[in-house]
């Protein structure tokens, strides 16, 4: 394991400034995420720290060592594609053998290390299958196990679930979290998905538009959102300008302040809420509900404002459509941003 | 539920058409004479002819060689020419994919006038027919070549496995190699029978450039129709086993994994 330094960097694709002045940080054996939206950058800055990449300008320090203009085969970086990239005519066994093959190990060496990879991921038995006689869920274990096998100092993840069922994606989910515990390599996630990223990070940072946006751990990205973007793109908040808000607080805000409210914060009663000084209060009407799994969400209108509001889907009370309902939110959850 | 249609019959018929042709061909071969509904006597007489005479067998030899020495280098030279502009060039492949629709837009006789003008006169090697014949089935089958080879990368998405390898540790070269290479050899197979297929049953350019000088089967058959029909029939039976037994062996070496289903 290894700390990542990057250092100033620029990358460009033709006249495209997609990195742009980019300084970050990665401590040795942490997973961190990379998250944001398609087009924001995130994958050319793994491709770039993998050596794909040539960047415009900027320095890359990994271990101590500056790997700026190193091939990528003499980084000791591993990573995991999208698209599995398993090489068709080569059996599980010979895809993840072939890594430590150049490396020059001793044949029983090597065995022995594809065999334990070939556990880790739990594929005893499908040694000697071809990648086209797998699964999806199966061919991007046997991914995972041929960049794990050869121990490299960091491991890049480039959307790596992103093209698997829901179900077997939580499980895999799980599977490199405990991965990385075990083995404890620097772990760099790519991902545009958010629930993903707050599952499997020790530290997210919010990517867009080339830039860093926001850094941190999932808990205080989610809850405090610094910015509109990462306030949009983090919570479903409901995102709110001041003076449309002031209406409800009846404060007064400057120009383009904006207040956001996440959706599980706003309660919800048929009755009128006991006073609270911290809160807000009022009422509004029920314009539609929606049932997502375990979570209902309203759609409230208040004041002239559209508001969201999720709740715990626990009962079969629900609110009808049309119904005025009474609102209360603690004022710690209106953050202005 | 529906019942499966049973394909057989309609395989068989299909076979049937395709292999009619070559039946009649090979009954006249070996009969006599043909003059009334069905043939009289049995022959092997023809057969006996061609191969015994020297120079036909001179003629299939050279026929073998001149569909297989353009193929290998033309294979060779889109290959690294695809190495390049895949690992270094990528820009270059639109330039590519032009030069080698080039070839189909000019037909075989304006391509082989154009060949002797320009070479006849030139000097050795280039005026030498069998290397003017060599570059000329060269551009003609630098479209098949070229399309077989690059269907294949596109399907195997060759440089994500090349970028794969790397970040195992191969070079880019060691990487093509080793991976793509392997990957793609049913394709270049498929292009290799192709190309040889046109060439083995050319006329048109070997007897404009090759001529006299460089006599391959298709002439010696062209010769042969003005002798005898039952003479023709035999040397056609005998270029399509030659051709079978070629297609067999490019198709033998096969990989245990083209045989894997998928799920």
């Amino acid at each position: 394991m290894a700390t990542i330094e990057l250092k100033n960097i620029n990358h460009f694709y033709g006249k495209n400034h997609v990195l742009k002045n980019l300084d970050l940080v990665i401590e040795a054996g942490s997973f961190v995420t990379l998250l944001g939206p398609s087009g924001c950058g995130k994958s050319t800055l793994l491709r770039v720290l993998s050596g794909l990449e040539t960047i415009s300008d900027g320095q890359i320090i990994l271990g101590g060592q500056d790997i700026t203009h190193k091939d990528p085969k003499d980084r000791d970086i591993g990573m995991i594609f999208q698209q599995y990239s398993l090489f068709p005519n080569m059996t599980v066994l010979e895809n993840i053998r072939y890594g430590l093959k150049l490396k020059k190990m001793k044949p029983e060496i090597i065995d022995e290390k594809a065999r334990n990879a070939i556990q880790m991921v739990e594929l005893t038995g499908k040694e000697h299958h071809y990648p086209a006689q797998l699964s999806g869920g199966q061919q991007q274990r046997v991914a995972i196990a041929r960049s794990i096998v050869t121990k490299p100092k960091v491991l890049l993840l480039d959307e790596p679930l992103s093209a698997i069922d829901a179900k077997l994606r939580r499980s895999l989910q799980a599977r490199i979290r405990e991965i990385h515990n075990e083995m404890k390599i620097t772990s760099v996630f790519v991902t545009h998905d958010q629930n993903e990223a707050m599952i499997m990070s020790d530290v997210i940072h919010l990517f867009n538009n080339g830039k860093i946006e926001q850094s941190g751990k999932p808990f205080d990205i989610y809850t405090a959102p610094s910015t509109y973007f990462a306030a949009e793109f983090m919570g479903n908040y409901n995102i709110i300008p001041g003076q449309v808000f002031s209406t409800i607080s009846g404060e007064d805000y400057p120009d383009g302040q904006k207040i956001a409210i996440r959706p599980e914060t706003v309660e919800i009663s048929s009755e009128p809420h006991a006073f609270r000084n911290e809160a807000y209060q009022f009422t509004g009407i029920i314009k539609e509900h929606t049932l997502r799994g375990n979570i209902l969400s309203y759609t409230i209108k208040a004041n002239g404002l559209t508001l969201k509001a999720d709740v715990l889907f626990r009962s079969f009370k629900l609110f009808d459509d049309h119904t005025t309902v009474n609102l209360l939110i603690e004022k710690r959850n209106c953050l202005k941003i | 539920m529906t019942e499966k249609p049973n394909s057989k019959p309609i395989i068989l018929l299909i076979c049937f058409y395709l292999i009619l042709p070559i039946l009649m061909t090979f009954i006249y071969s070996i009969c006599m004479e043909w003059r009334d509904i069905l043939p009289h006597g049995l022959t092997f007489r023809y057969y006996i002819e061609i191969f015994t005479d020297m120079e036909f067998l001179i003629a299939i030899v050279r026929t073998i060689i001149i569909s297989v020495v353009p193929v290998v280098i033309c294979t060779v030279t889109v290959l690294l020419a695809m190495y390049v502009i895949l690992l270094y060039l990528p820009g270059l492949d639109k330039y590519m994919q032009i030069l080698t629709m080039i070839p189909y837009s000019i037909q075989g006789v304006i391509l082989s006038i154009g060949v002797l003008s320009l070479y006849a006169n030139a000097p050795m090697p280039l005026s030498n027919r069998f290397v003017m014949l060599t570059g000329t089935y060269c551009i003609i089958i630098l479209p098949y070549i070229y399309r077989g080879i690059k269907n294949c990368m596109t399907t195997i998405n060759a440089k994500n496995l090349i970028e794969s390898a790397q970040i195992l540790g191969a070079s880019k070269a060691y990487a093509f190699f080793s991976i793509i290479i392997p990957n793609i050899l049913s394709g270049i197979k498929v292009s290799l029978m192709l190309s040889m297929a046109i060439i083995f049953g050319d006329f048109v350019v070997v007897n404009i450039i090759g001529g006299n000088y460089y006599q391959t089967v298709q002439i010696y058959l062209y010769r042969a129709l003005f002798r005898s029909g039952q003479l023709s029939s035999a040397i056609i039976v005998v270029l399509f086993l030659i051709t079978m037994a070629l297609s067999a062996g490019v198709y033998a070496y096969k990989k245990p994994h083209h045989d894997q289903e998928e799920i």
